[in-house]
Protein backbone atom coordinates (compact mmCIF):
# COMPACT_ATOMS: atom_id res chain seq x y z
CA UNK A 1 0.00 0.00 0.00
CA UNK A 2 2.62 2.18 0.77
CA UNK A 3 5.08 1.47 -1.88
CA UNK A 4 2.09 1.93 -4.21
CA UNK A 5 1.27 5.37 -2.29
CA UNK A 6 4.92 6.38 -3.53
CA UNK A 7 4.55 5.13 -6.74
CA UNK A 8 1.42 6.82 -7.79
CA UNK A 9 3.20 10.33 -5.85
CA UNK A 10 6.03 9.24 -8.09
CA UNK A 11 4.10 9.44 -10.98
CA UNK A 12 2.27 12.36 -10.11
CA UNK A 13 5.71 14.47 -10.20
CA UNK A 14 6.61 13.01 -13.39
CA UNK A 15 3.11 14.13 -14.90
CA UNK A 16 3.18 17.25 -13.71
CA UNK A 17 7.04 17.97 -14.46
CA UNK A 18 6.43 17.02 -18.75
CA UNK A 19 3.16 18.99 -18.53
CA UNK A 20 4.78 22.11 -16.80
CA UNK A 21 7.64 22.14 -19.33
CA UNK A 22 5.64 21.78 -22.07
CA UNK A 23 2.90 24.25 -20.42
CA UNK A 24 5.77 26.58 -20.26
CA UNK A 25 7.84 25.97 -23.45
CA UNK A 26 6.11 29.35 -25.55
CA UNK A 27 7.83 31.25 -22.44
CA UNK A 28 11.12 29.46 -21.87
CA UNK A 29 11.28 29.65 -26.05
CA UNK A 30 10.89 33.45 -25.86
CA UNK A 31 13.64 34.05 -22.95
CA UNK A 32 15.86 31.47 -25.05
CA UNK A 33 15.06 33.10 -28.51
CA UNK A 34 15.89 37.13 -26.85
CA UNK A 35 19.39 36.06 -26.34
CA UNK A 36 20.43 34.31 -30.08
CA UNK A 37 21.04 35.79 -33.73
CA UNK A 38 18.78 36.81 -35.81
CA UNK A 39 19.32 33.62 -37.97
CA UNK A 40 19.45 31.51 -35.00
CA UNK A 41 16.22 32.07 -33.48
CA UNK A 42 14.21 28.87 -34.96
CA UNK A 43 17.21 26.74 -34.89
CA UNK A 44 16.87 24.53 -31.83
CA UNK A 45 18.80 21.71 -32.23
CA UNK A 46 22.00 21.14 -30.41
CA UNK A 47 25.00 21.69 -33.32
CA UNK A 48 23.29 25.56 -33.31
CA UNK A 49 22.82 25.63 -29.32
CA UNK A 50 26.17 24.69 -29.01
CA UNK A 51 27.77 27.40 -31.25
CA UNK A 52 28.94 30.97 -28.92
CA UNK A 53 28.44 32.52 -32.44
CA UNK A 54 24.55 32.16 -32.54
CA UNK A 55 24.38 34.01 -28.80
CA UNK A 56 24.42 37.35 -28.47
CA UNK A 57 23.33 40.81 -26.01
CA UNK A 58 22.34 42.89 -29.10
CA UNK A 59 19.24 42.18 -29.27
CA UNK A 60 18.37 43.76 -25.55
CA UNK A 61 20.39 46.62 -26.48
CA UNK A 62 18.42 47.24 -30.18
CA UNK A 63 14.80 46.73 -28.64
CA UNK A 64 15.51 49.07 -25.94
CA UNK A 65 16.66 52.06 -28.39
CA UNK A 66 14.10 50.99 -30.76
CA UNK A 67 11.39 50.74 -28.64
CA UNK A 68 12.45 53.46 -26.37
CA UNK A 69 11.99 51.30 -23.70
CA UNK A 70 13.56 53.60 -20.69
CA UNK A 71 10.78 56.10 -21.58
CA UNK A 72 8.16 53.59 -21.80
CA UNK A 73 9.05 51.88 -18.64
CA UNK A 74 8.64 55.09 -16.51
CA UNK A 75 5.01 55.97 -18.48
CA UNK A 76 4.07 52.33 -17.70
CA UNK A 77 5.63 52.03 -14.08
CA UNK A 78 3.83 55.90 -13.36
CA UNK A 79 0.75 54.59 -15.30
CA UNK A 80 0.29 51.95 -12.86
CA UNK A 81 1.43 53.76 -9.65
CA UNK A 82 -0.76 56.35 -9.90
CA UNK A 83 -4.04 54.29 -10.70
CA UNK A 84 -3.59 51.68 -7.83
CA UNK A 85 -2.34 54.33 -5.73
CA UNK A 86 -5.37 57.25 -6.50
CA UNK A 87 -7.43 54.14 -7.12
CA UNK A 88 -7.32 52.42 -3.98
CA UNK A 89 -8.15 56.12 -1.73
CA UNK A 90 -11.02 56.63 -3.80
CA UNK A 91 -12.52 53.19 -4.15
CA UNK A 92 -12.01 52.17 -0.43
CA UNK A 93 -13.26 55.99 1.10
CA UNK A 94 -16.63 55.52 -1.00
CA UNK A 95 -16.34 51.41 0.07
CA UNK A 96 -16.46 52.63 3.98
CA UNK A 97 -19.28 55.48 2.73
CA UNK A 98 -21.37 52.97 1.27
CA UNK A 99 -20.72 50.15 4.33
CA UNK A 100 -21.07 52.14 7.22
CA UNK A 101 -22.25 55.40 7.29
CA UNK A 102 -26.49 56.00 7.09
CA UNK A 103 -27.22 58.56 4.89
CA UNK A 104 -30.36 59.18 2.46
CA UNK A 105 -29.63 57.92 -1.18
CA UNK A 106 -27.40 55.03 0.07
CA UNK A 107 -29.04 52.37 -1.07
CA UNK A 108 -30.09 53.54 -5.07
CA UNK A 109 -26.90 55.33 -5.51
CA UNK A 110 -24.91 51.67 -4.12
CA UNK A 111 -27.53 49.94 -6.78
CA UNK A 112 -26.47 52.41 -9.68
CA UNK A 113 -22.51 51.72 -8.72
CA UNK A 114 -23.04 48.13 -9.08
CA UNK A 115 -24.85 48.46 -12.66
CA UNK A 116 -21.95 49.66 -13.69
CA UNK A 117 -19.65 46.52 -12.78
CA UNK A 118 -20.76 44.32 -16.24
CA UNK A 119 -20.05 47.79 -18.26
CA UNK A 120 -17.27 46.83 -20.44
CA UNK A 121 -14.79 49.77 -20.86
CA UNK A 122 -14.67 49.06 -24.91
CA UNK A 123 -18.18 50.53 -24.95
CA UNK A 124 -16.99 53.54 -24.13
CA UNK A 125 -13.88 53.72 -24.82
CA UNK A 126 -14.00 56.37 -28.00
CA UNK A 127 -16.50 58.74 -26.25
CA UNK A 128 -14.33 58.52 -23.52
CA UNK A 129 -11.65 59.63 -25.44
CA UNK A 130 -13.08 62.49 -26.43
CA UNK A 131 -14.39 63.88 -22.61
CA UNK A 132 -10.48 63.15 -22.05
CA UNK A 133 -9.32 65.40 -24.81
CA UNK A 134 -11.80 68.28 -24.07
CA UNK A 135 -9.89 67.61 -20.47
CA UNK A 136 -6.85 68.60 -21.81
CA UNK A 137 -5.07 65.02 -21.23
CA UNK A 138 -3.59 64.71 -24.85
CA UNK A 139 -0.36 65.80 -25.95
CA UNK A 140 2.73 65.74 -23.73
CA UNK A 141 3.92 63.47 -20.91
CA UNK A 142 1.94 65.46 -17.74
CA UNK A 143 -1.58 65.80 -20.01
CA UNK A 144 -1.05 62.09 -21.47
CA UNK A 145 -0.61 60.16 -17.47
CA UNK A 146 -3.79 62.13 -16.43
CA UNK A 147 -5.52 60.80 -19.26
CA UNK A 148 -4.02 57.44 -18.95
CA UNK A 149 -4.59 57.07 -15.09
CA UNK A 150 -7.32 59.19 -14.37
CA UNK A 151 -10.21 57.56 -16.13
CA UNK A 152 -9.28 54.17 -14.00
CA UNK A 153 -8.88 55.41 -10.57
CA UNK A 154 -12.98 54.74 -9.87
CA UNK A 155 -13.91 51.24 -10.18
CA UNK A 156 -17.31 50.49 -9.51
CA UNK A 157 -16.27 46.54 -9.03
CA UNK A 158 -13.31 47.33 -6.59
CA UNK A 159 -16.11 49.91 -4.80
CA UNK A 160 -18.49 46.75 -4.27
CA UNK A 161 -15.50 44.18 -3.81
CA UNK A 162 -14.13 46.54 -1.13
CA UNK A 163 -17.45 47.62 0.94
CA UNK A 164 -18.46 43.59 0.96
CA UNK A 165 -14.83 43.18 3.05
CA UNK A 166 -15.52 46.38 5.28
CA UNK A 167 -19.23 44.65 6.12
CA UNK A 168 -17.49 41.25 7.21
CA UNK A 169 -15.55 43.37 10.13
CA UNK A 170 -17.02 43.66 13.01
CA UNK A 171 -18.35 46.74 13.72
CA UNK A 172 -17.59 46.79 17.07
CA UNK A 173 -13.36 47.80 16.81
CA UNK A 174 -14.86 50.99 15.50
CA UNK A 175 -17.31 51.57 18.44
CA UNK A 176 -14.42 51.42 20.57
CA UNK A 177 -12.92 54.24 18.27
CA UNK A 178 -15.59 56.41 18.55
CA UNK A 179 -16.10 55.77 22.05
CA UNK A 180 -12.18 57.53 22.03
CA UNK A 181 -13.22 60.38 20.11
CA UNK A 182 -12.05 59.27 16.37
CA UNK A 183 -13.48 61.44 13.75
CA UNK A 184 -14.35 60.34 10.39
CA UNK A 185 -11.67 59.94 8.96
CA UNK A 186 -9.26 58.36 11.61
CA UNK A 187 -12.04 55.73 11.91
CA UNK A 188 -11.22 54.81 8.44
CA UNK A 189 -7.83 55.35 7.90
CA UNK A 190 -6.65 53.95 11.64
CA UNK A 191 -9.36 51.67 12.28
CA UNK A 192 -11.14 50.13 9.02
CA UNK A 193 -8.74 50.43 6.52
CA UNK A 194 -5.95 48.44 8.05
CA UNK A 195 -9.05 45.68 9.19
CA UNK A 196 -8.86 44.70 5.61
CA UNK A 197 -5.88 44.74 4.26
CA UNK A 198 -5.72 41.36 2.60
CA UNK A 199 -8.93 42.66 0.23
CA UNK A 200 -6.55 45.84 -0.32
CA UNK A 201 -3.75 43.54 -1.41
CA UNK A 202 -5.97 41.78 -3.96
CA UNK A 203 -7.34 44.66 -5.87
CA UNK A 204 -3.59 45.84 -5.79
CA UNK A 205 -2.77 42.95 -7.92
CA UNK A 206 -5.86 42.46 -9.87
CA UNK A 207 -5.07 46.36 -10.87
CA UNK A 208 -1.32 46.26 -11.85
CA UNK A 209 -1.89 43.30 -13.90
CA UNK A 210 -4.81 44.62 -16.00
CA UNK A 211 -3.06 48.08 -16.65
CA UNK A 212 0.14 46.96 -17.39
CA UNK A 213 -1.33 44.87 -19.49
CA UNK A 214 -3.53 47.87 -21.09
CA UNK A 215 -3.86 48.41 -24.57
CA UNK A 216 -6.80 49.68 -26.15
CA UNK A 217 -6.72 52.78 -24.46
CA UNK A 218 -3.29 53.72 -24.55
CA UNK A 219 -2.95 52.99 -28.29
CA UNK A 220 -5.89 56.08 -28.49
CA UNK A 221 -4.72 58.43 -25.93
CA UNK A 222 -0.80 58.24 -25.66
CA UNK A 223 -0.03 58.51 -28.97
CA UNK A 224 3.64 60.67 -29.40
CA UNK A 225 6.47 58.78 -28.72
CA UNK A 226 7.32 60.01 -25.06
CA UNK A 227 4.56 59.06 -23.49
CA UNK A 228 4.25 55.36 -25.39
CA UNK A 229 3.77 52.80 -22.51
CA UNK A 230 5.66 49.50 -22.58
CA UNK A 231 2.86 47.49 -24.76
CA UNK A 232 2.75 50.34 -27.38
CA UNK A 233 6.17 49.76 -28.18
CA UNK A 234 6.06 46.22 -27.72
CA UNK A 235 3.43 46.13 -30.34
CA UNK A 236 5.50 49.00 -32.51
CA UNK A 237 8.12 46.89 -32.90
CA UNK A 238 6.11 43.74 -34.43
CA UNK A 239 4.26 45.62 -36.70
CA UNK A 240 6.49 48.12 -37.87
CA UNK A 241 8.95 47.62 -40.21
CA UNK A 242 11.72 45.97 -40.35
CA UNK A 243 10.93 43.33 -38.22
CA UNK A 244 13.51 41.53 -36.11
CA UNK A 245 12.48 38.90 -34.30
CA UNK A 246 15.54 38.95 -31.49
CA UNK A 247 14.17 42.49 -31.24
CA UNK A 248 10.76 41.50 -30.13
CA UNK A 249 11.61 38.83 -27.78
CA UNK A 250 13.78 40.88 -26.27
CA UNK A 251 11.08 43.47 -25.55
CA UNK A 252 8.88 41.28 -24.62
CA UNK A 253 11.44 39.70 -21.55
CA UNK A 254 12.16 43.37 -20.56
CA UNK A 255 8.27 44.10 -20.78
CA UNK A 256 7.42 41.57 -18.64
CA UNK A 257 10.35 41.44 -15.65
CA UNK A 258 8.69 44.35 -13.70
CA UNK A 259 5.63 43.01 -13.02
CA UNK A 260 6.85 39.77 -12.59
CA UNK A 261 9.73 41.22 -10.01
CA UNK A 262 6.31 42.85 -8.68
CA UNK A 263 4.47 39.66 -8.40
CA UNK A 264 7.18 37.63 -6.68
CA UNK A 265 6.82 40.32 -3.87
CA UNK A 266 2.96 40.61 -3.91
CA UNK A 267 2.77 36.81 -3.91
CA UNK A 268 2.89 36.55 -0.57
CA UNK A 269 -0.31 38.43 0.42
CA UNK A 270 -1.83 36.34 -2.18
CA UNK A 271 -0.64 33.39 -0.42
CA UNK A 272 -1.93 35.10 2.83
CA UNK A 273 -5.41 35.55 1.38
CA UNK A 274 -5.64 32.09 0.75
CA UNK A 275 -4.45 31.09 4.34
CA UNK A 276 -7.13 33.04 5.68
CA UNK A 277 -9.77 31.44 3.44
CA UNK A 278 -8.71 28.08 4.42
CA UNK A 279 -8.88 28.92 8.47
CA UNK A 280 -12.88 30.75 7.44
CA UNK B 1 -28.16 51.43 13.17
CA UNK B 2 -26.29 53.26 15.31
CA UNK B 3 -25.94 57.15 16.42
CA UNK B 4 -22.40 57.31 15.18
CA UNK B 5 -23.37 55.48 11.85
CA UNK B 6 -25.68 58.30 11.14
CA UNK B 7 -23.63 61.02 12.86
CA UNK B 8 -21.20 60.66 10.18
CA UNK B 9 -23.55 59.87 7.51
CA UNK B 10 -23.30 63.76 6.82
CA UNK B 11 -19.96 63.85 6.14
CA UNK B 12 -21.16 60.81 3.46
CA UNK B 13 -20.93 63.23 0.48
CA UNK B 14 -17.46 64.24 1.67
CA UNK B 15 -16.05 60.65 0.94
CA UNK B 16 -18.10 59.55 -1.90
CA UNK B 17 -17.51 62.53 -3.88
CA UNK B 18 -14.03 61.45 -5.24
CA UNK B 19 -15.10 58.24 -6.40
CA UNK B 20 -18.54 59.11 -7.46
CA UNK B 21 -17.31 61.95 -9.35
CA UNK B 22 -14.97 60.22 -11.94
CA UNK B 23 -17.25 57.66 -12.38
CA UNK B 24 -19.95 60.46 -13.38
CA UNK B 25 -17.15 62.25 -15.54
CA UNK B 26 -15.69 59.50 -17.09
CA UNK B 27 -18.33 56.25 -17.23
CA UNK B 28 -21.58 57.75 -16.69
CA UNK B 29 -21.05 60.82 -19.04
CA UNK B 30 -19.24 58.60 -21.86
CA UNK B 31 -22.12 56.24 -21.79
CA UNK B 32 -25.12 59.02 -22.28
CA UNK B 33 -22.74 60.60 -25.02
CA UNK B 34 -22.60 56.98 -26.63
CA UNK B 35 -26.17 56.99 -26.77
CA UNK B 36 -26.92 60.23 -28.30
CA UNK B 37 -24.18 59.17 -30.73
CA UNK B 38 -25.74 56.02 -31.86
CA UNK B 39 -28.55 57.61 -32.93
CA UNK B 40 -26.91 60.31 -34.75
CA UNK B 41 -24.67 60.98 -37.94
CA UNK B 42 -21.56 61.72 -35.43
CA UNK B 43 -18.12 61.50 -37.49
CA UNK B 44 -15.41 61.57 -35.90
CA UNK B 45 -13.64 64.27 -36.71
CA UNK B 46 -16.84 66.55 -35.83
CA UNK B 47 -18.70 64.99 -33.53
CA UNK B 48 -20.40 67.91 -31.98
CA UNK B 49 -22.13 68.55 -35.53
CA UNK B 50 -23.79 65.68 -34.79
CA UNK B 51 -27.77 65.21 -36.47
CA UNK B 52 -30.21 63.31 -35.21
CA UNK B 53 -31.12 59.99 -37.14
CA UNK B 54 -33.13 57.63 -35.25
CA UNK B 55 -32.59 53.79 -36.23
CA UNK B 56 -30.85 53.84 -38.81
CA UNK B 57 -27.24 53.33 -37.44
CA UNK B 58 -28.54 49.89 -35.77
CA UNK B 59 -30.78 49.39 -39.15
CA UNK B 60 -27.98 49.49 -40.76
CA UNK B 61 -25.60 47.11 -38.48
CA UNK B 62 -28.04 44.99 -38.04
CA UNK B 63 -27.91 44.39 -42.02
CA UNK B 64 -24.60 44.42 -42.46
CA UNK B 65 -22.93 41.18 -43.28
CA UNK B 66 -19.11 42.27 -41.42
CA UNK B 67 -20.80 43.19 -38.15
CA UNK B 68 -23.23 40.02 -37.84
CA UNK B 69 -19.88 38.01 -39.07
CA UNK B 70 -18.24 39.85 -36.09
CA UNK B 71 -21.10 39.15 -33.40
CA UNK B 72 -20.67 35.31 -35.08
CA UNK B 73 -17.15 35.14 -34.26
CA UNK B 74 -17.05 36.83 -30.58
CA UNK B 75 -19.86 34.37 -30.12
CA UNK B 76 -18.19 31.26 -31.24
CA UNK B 77 -15.23 32.12 -29.35
CA UNK B 78 -16.98 32.48 -26.23
CA UNK B 79 -18.77 29.54 -26.83
CA UNK B 80 -15.19 27.26 -27.80
CA UNK B 81 -13.45 29.34 -24.64
CA UNK B 82 -15.83 29.16 -21.81
CA UNK B 83 -16.29 25.31 -21.26
CA UNK B 84 -12.80 24.06 -22.25
CA UNK B 85 -11.57 27.11 -20.19
CA UNK B 86 -13.38 26.53 -17.01
CA UNK B 87 -13.32 22.19 -17.27
CA UNK B 88 -9.47 22.83 -17.84
CA UNK B 89 -9.03 25.33 -15.23
CA UNK B 90 -11.60 22.76 -12.42
CA UNK B 91 -9.27 19.81 -13.44
CA UNK B 92 -5.71 21.79 -13.00
CA UNK B 93 -7.43 22.95 -9.42
CA UNK B 94 -8.00 19.62 -8.29
CA UNK B 95 -4.44 18.51 -9.97
CA UNK B 96 -2.98 20.95 -8.03
CA UNK B 97 -4.41 21.05 -4.97
CA UNK B 98 -2.21 19.32 -2.57
CA UNK B 99 -0.62 20.02 0.84
CA UNK B 100 2.57 19.50 0.11
CA UNK B 101 4.36 22.82 -0.40
CA UNK B 102 6.29 21.32 -3.20
CA UNK B 103 3.32 21.75 -5.54
CA UNK B 104 3.46 25.93 -5.18
CA UNK B 105 5.90 26.18 -8.03
CA UNK B 106 2.83 24.09 -10.50
CA UNK B 107 0.99 26.85 -9.15
CA UNK B 108 3.09 29.40 -10.33
CA UNK B 109 3.85 27.73 -13.69
CA UNK B 110 -0.21 27.48 -14.63
CA UNK B 111 -0.56 31.07 -13.18
CA UNK B 112 2.54 32.73 -15.36
CA UNK B 113 0.62 33.54 -19.04
CA UNK B 114 -1.69 35.79 -16.25
CA UNK B 115 1.32 37.65 -14.83
CA UNK B 116 2.93 38.00 -18.40
CA UNK B 117 0.62 40.84 -20.30
CA UNK B 118 -1.78 40.05 -23.24
CA UNK B 119 -0.45 42.10 -25.96
CA UNK B 120 2.93 40.76 -25.10
CA UNK B 121 1.80 36.88 -25.43
CA UNK B 122 -0.01 37.94 -27.96
CA UNK B 123 3.27 39.25 -30.37
CA UNK B 124 4.93 35.78 -28.74
CA UNK B 125 2.49 33.62 -29.81
CA UNK B 126 1.99 34.89 -33.44
CA UNK B 127 6.00 34.13 -33.54
CA UNK B 128 4.86 30.46 -32.31
CA UNK B 129 2.23 30.05 -35.13
CA UNK B 130 4.88 31.04 -37.27
CA UNK B 131 4.64 28.34 -40.57
CA UNK B 132 7.57 27.06 -42.12
CA UNK B 133 9.43 30.04 -44.27
CA UNK B 134 12.96 30.07 -45.36
CA UNK B 135 13.73 26.79 -43.01
CA UNK B 136 12.02 28.86 -40.07
CA UNK B 137 9.54 27.44 -38.73
CA UNK B 138 7.47 28.48 -35.31
CA UNK B 139 7.44 26.07 -31.83
CA UNK B 140 3.91 24.90 -32.59
CA UNK B 141 4.51 23.43 -36.18
CA UNK B 142 8.43 22.43 -35.24
CA UNK B 143 6.61 20.31 -31.84
CA UNK B 144 3.79 18.58 -34.30
CA UNK B 145 6.77 17.80 -36.79
CA UNK B 146 7.97 15.56 -34.03
CA UNK B 147 4.85 13.79 -34.22
CA UNK B 148 5.07 13.55 -37.79
CA UNK B 149 2.00 15.77 -38.14
CA UNK B 150 2.38 18.26 -41.15
CA UNK B 151 2.68 21.92 -40.01
CA UNK B 152 -0.07 24.55 -40.53
CA UNK B 153 -0.47 28.18 -40.95
CA UNK B 154 -2.00 28.75 -38.04
CA UNK B 155 -3.06 32.24 -38.26
CA UNK B 156 -3.67 32.63 -42.52
CA UNK B 157 -6.07 29.70 -42.75
CA UNK B 158 -9.49 30.91 -42.44
CA UNK B 159 -10.39 27.55 -40.71
CA UNK B 160 -7.85 27.62 -38.32
CA UNK B 161 -7.03 31.41 -37.28
CA UNK B 162 -10.07 31.09 -34.70
CA UNK B 163 -9.40 28.19 -33.05
CA UNK B 164 -5.39 29.31 -32.82
CA UNK B 165 -6.45 32.10 -30.81
CA UNK B 166 -8.91 30.05 -28.75
CA UNK B 167 -5.73 28.03 -27.62
CA UNK B 168 -3.43 30.64 -27.26
CA UNK B 169 -6.08 32.69 -25.12
CA UNK B 170 -7.33 29.45 -22.94
CA UNK B 171 -3.17 29.02 -22.08
CA UNK B 172 -3.25 32.45 -21.00
CA UNK B 173 -6.05 32.81 -19.06
CA UNK B 174 -6.71 28.95 -17.42
CA UNK B 175 -4.41 29.90 -14.48
CA UNK B 176 -6.46 32.91 -12.98
CA UNK B 177 -9.64 30.49 -13.32
CA UNK B 178 -7.27 27.90 -11.76
CA UNK B 179 -6.78 30.17 -8.73
CA UNK B 180 -10.47 31.16 -8.40
CA UNK B 181 -11.19 27.47 -8.13
CA UNK B 182 -8.31 26.90 -5.53
CA UNK B 183 -9.86 29.22 -3.33
CA UNK B 184 -13.55 27.77 -3.62
CA UNK B 185 -11.92 24.04 -3.07
CA UNK B 186 -10.31 25.33 0.40
CA UNK B 187 -14.25 25.41 1.25
CA UNK B 188 -15.23 22.18 0.76
CA UNK B 189 -15.99 20.60 3.72
CA UNK B 190 -13.60 18.20 5.15
CA UNK B 191 -15.74 16.62 7.49
CA UNK B 192 -18.24 15.41 4.13
CA UNK B 193 -14.91 14.33 2.30
CA UNK B 194 -13.90 12.08 5.07
CA UNK B 195 -16.88 10.26 5.46
CA UNK B 196 -17.61 9.82 2.00
CA UNK B 197 -14.39 7.92 1.83
CA UNK B 198 -15.11 6.05 4.95
CA UNK B 199 -18.27 4.68 3.41
CA UNK B 200 -15.82 3.84 0.20
CA UNK B 201 -17.15 5.99 -2.03
CA UNK B 202 -14.60 6.69 -4.98
CA UNK B 203 -12.58 9.74 -6.13
CA UNK B 204 -14.89 10.35 -8.86
CA UNK B 205 -18.29 10.05 -7.13
CA UNK B 206 -16.71 12.03 -4.40
CA UNK B 207 -15.57 14.71 -6.83
CA UNK B 208 -19.25 14.63 -8.06
CA UNK B 209 -21.23 14.47 -4.92
CA UNK B 210 -18.88 16.68 -2.99
CA UNK B 211 -16.45 18.60 -4.04
CA UNK B 212 -18.71 20.12 -7.15
CA UNK B 213 -21.79 20.94 -5.14
CA UNK B 214 -19.63 23.15 -3.04
CA UNK B 215 -17.98 24.56 -5.92
CA UNK B 216 -21.50 25.89 -7.00
CA UNK B 217 -20.94 29.53 -6.30
CA UNK B 218 -17.74 29.53 -7.67
CA UNK B 219 -18.81 27.96 -10.87
CA UNK B 220 -20.90 31.12 -11.44
CA UNK B 221 -18.75 33.07 -11.23
CA UNK B 222 -15.57 31.78 -13.09
CA UNK B 223 -18.40 30.94 -15.98
CA UNK B 224 -19.80 34.87 -15.97
CA UNK B 225 -16.68 36.31 -15.78
CA UNK B 226 -15.05 34.40 -18.54
CA UNK B 227 -18.00 34.97 -20.85
CA UNK B 228 -18.10 38.86 -20.68
CA UNK B 229 -14.39 38.49 -20.88
CA UNK B 230 -14.33 36.49 -23.97
CA UNK B 231 -16.70 39.09 -25.83
CA UNK B 232 -14.34 41.54 -24.90
CA UNK B 233 -11.74 40.04 -27.19
CA UNK B 234 -9.79 42.60 -28.95
CA UNK B 235 -5.92 42.64 -28.38
CA UNK B 236 -5.25 39.02 -30.26
CA UNK B 237 -7.14 39.54 -32.96
CA UNK B 238 -5.95 43.18 -33.09
CA UNK B 239 -2.03 42.23 -33.30
CA UNK B 240 -2.01 38.46 -34.62
CA UNK B 241 -4.75 38.78 -37.55
CA UNK B 242 -5.74 42.23 -38.02
CA UNK B 243 -9.23 40.84 -37.94
CA UNK B 244 -8.40 38.07 -40.92
CA UNK B 245 -7.70 35.95 -42.67
CA UNK B 246 -10.97 37.22 -44.68
CA UNK B 247 -12.90 38.45 -41.37
CA UNK B 248 -12.53 35.15 -40.29
CA UNK B 249 -11.75 36.36 -36.76
CA UNK B 250 -13.01 40.21 -37.01
CA UNK B 251 -14.10 40.64 -33.34
CA UNK B 252 -17.29 43.27 -31.73
CA UNK B 253 -14.36 44.89 -30.27
CA UNK B 254 -12.39 45.27 -33.44
CA UNK B 255 -15.45 45.93 -35.98
CA UNK B 256 -15.72 49.10 -33.62
CA UNK B 257 -12.22 50.00 -33.53
CA UNK B 258 -12.43 49.76 -37.12
CA UNK B 259 -15.12 52.13 -37.60
CA UNK B 260 -14.38 54.38 -35.34
CA UNK B 261 -10.78 54.83 -36.75
CA UNK B 262 -11.27 53.54 -40.13
CA UNK B 263 -14.26 54.45 -41.23
CA UNK B 264 -14.75 57.43 -39.09
CA UNK B 265 -18.78 56.84 -38.53
CA UNK B 266 -18.48 57.70 -35.05
CA UNK B 267 -22.42 57.12 -34.92
CA UNK B 268 -21.93 53.49 -36.26
CA UNK B 269 -19.29 52.39 -33.99
CA UNK B 270 -21.54 54.05 -30.53
CA UNK B 271 -24.61 51.66 -32.19
CA UNK B 272 -22.17 48.31 -32.14
CA UNK B 273 -20.72 49.10 -29.20
CA UNK B 274 -24.35 49.77 -27.48
CA UNK B 275 -25.57 46.51 -28.95
CA UNK B 276 -22.56 44.89 -27.13
CA UNK B 277 -23.29 46.32 -23.97
CA UNK B 278 -27.21 45.01 -24.43
CA UNK B 279 -25.73 41.83 -25.14
CA UNK B 280 -23.53 41.57 -22.10
CA UNK B 281 -26.10 42.51 -19.97
CA UNK B 282 -28.16 40.33 -21.29
CA UNK B 283 -25.77 37.67 -20.93
CA UNK B 284 -25.39 38.36 -17.82
CA UNK B 285 -29.29 38.61 -16.55
CA UNK B 286 -29.16 34.95 -18.19
CA UNK B 287 -26.84 33.11 -16.27
CA UNK B 288 -28.22 34.65 -13.09
CA UNK B 289 -30.92 33.15 -13.58
CA UNK B 290 -30.29 29.96 -15.12
CA UNK B 291 -27.68 28.99 -12.18
CA UNK B 292 -30.01 30.31 -9.65
CA UNK B 293 -33.01 27.93 -10.99
CA UNK B 294 -30.64 25.02 -10.20
CA UNK B 295 -29.99 26.10 -6.67
CA UNK B 296 -33.69 25.63 -6.42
Amino acid sequence: MSAGKTGKTGAAWIVSGIVGVVFLAPLLWTLLGSFREEAAIFQLDWRSLSNADTWTLSNYADAWRRAALGPALLVSAAQVAIIVAGGLFVNSLAAFAFARLRFRGSGALFAGVVILIILPVEVIAVPMFFTARDLGMTGGFGPALAGLTLPFMAKAFNVYFLRQHFLTVPVQLEEAAVIDGAGVWRQFWNVALPSIKPALATVVVIDVLTHWGDFLWPLLIATREETRTVQIGLANLFTQPPVQWGDILACAVMATLPVLLLFRWLQRYIVTTQVQAGIK
Amino acid sequence: MTAWQKDFGRKAPLLLAPALGLLALFVVWPLIRAAWWSVSDADLLAPDRAHFTGWTNYSDLLGDPRFRRAFFNTALFAVLIVPLQTVGALFLALWVNRPEPAWRWLRVVFFLPVVVSLPVLAVVWSLLYQPEQAGQTGLVNAALGLFGIEGQAWLRDPQLALPALVAMSIWQGVGLQMMVFLAGLQSVPRDQLEAAQLDGASAWQRLVHVVLPSLRNTTVFVVTVTTILSFRLFVQPYLMTRGGPDDHTLSLVEYIYEMTFLNLELGRACAAALLFLIWVGFLTLLQRLFFREIKA
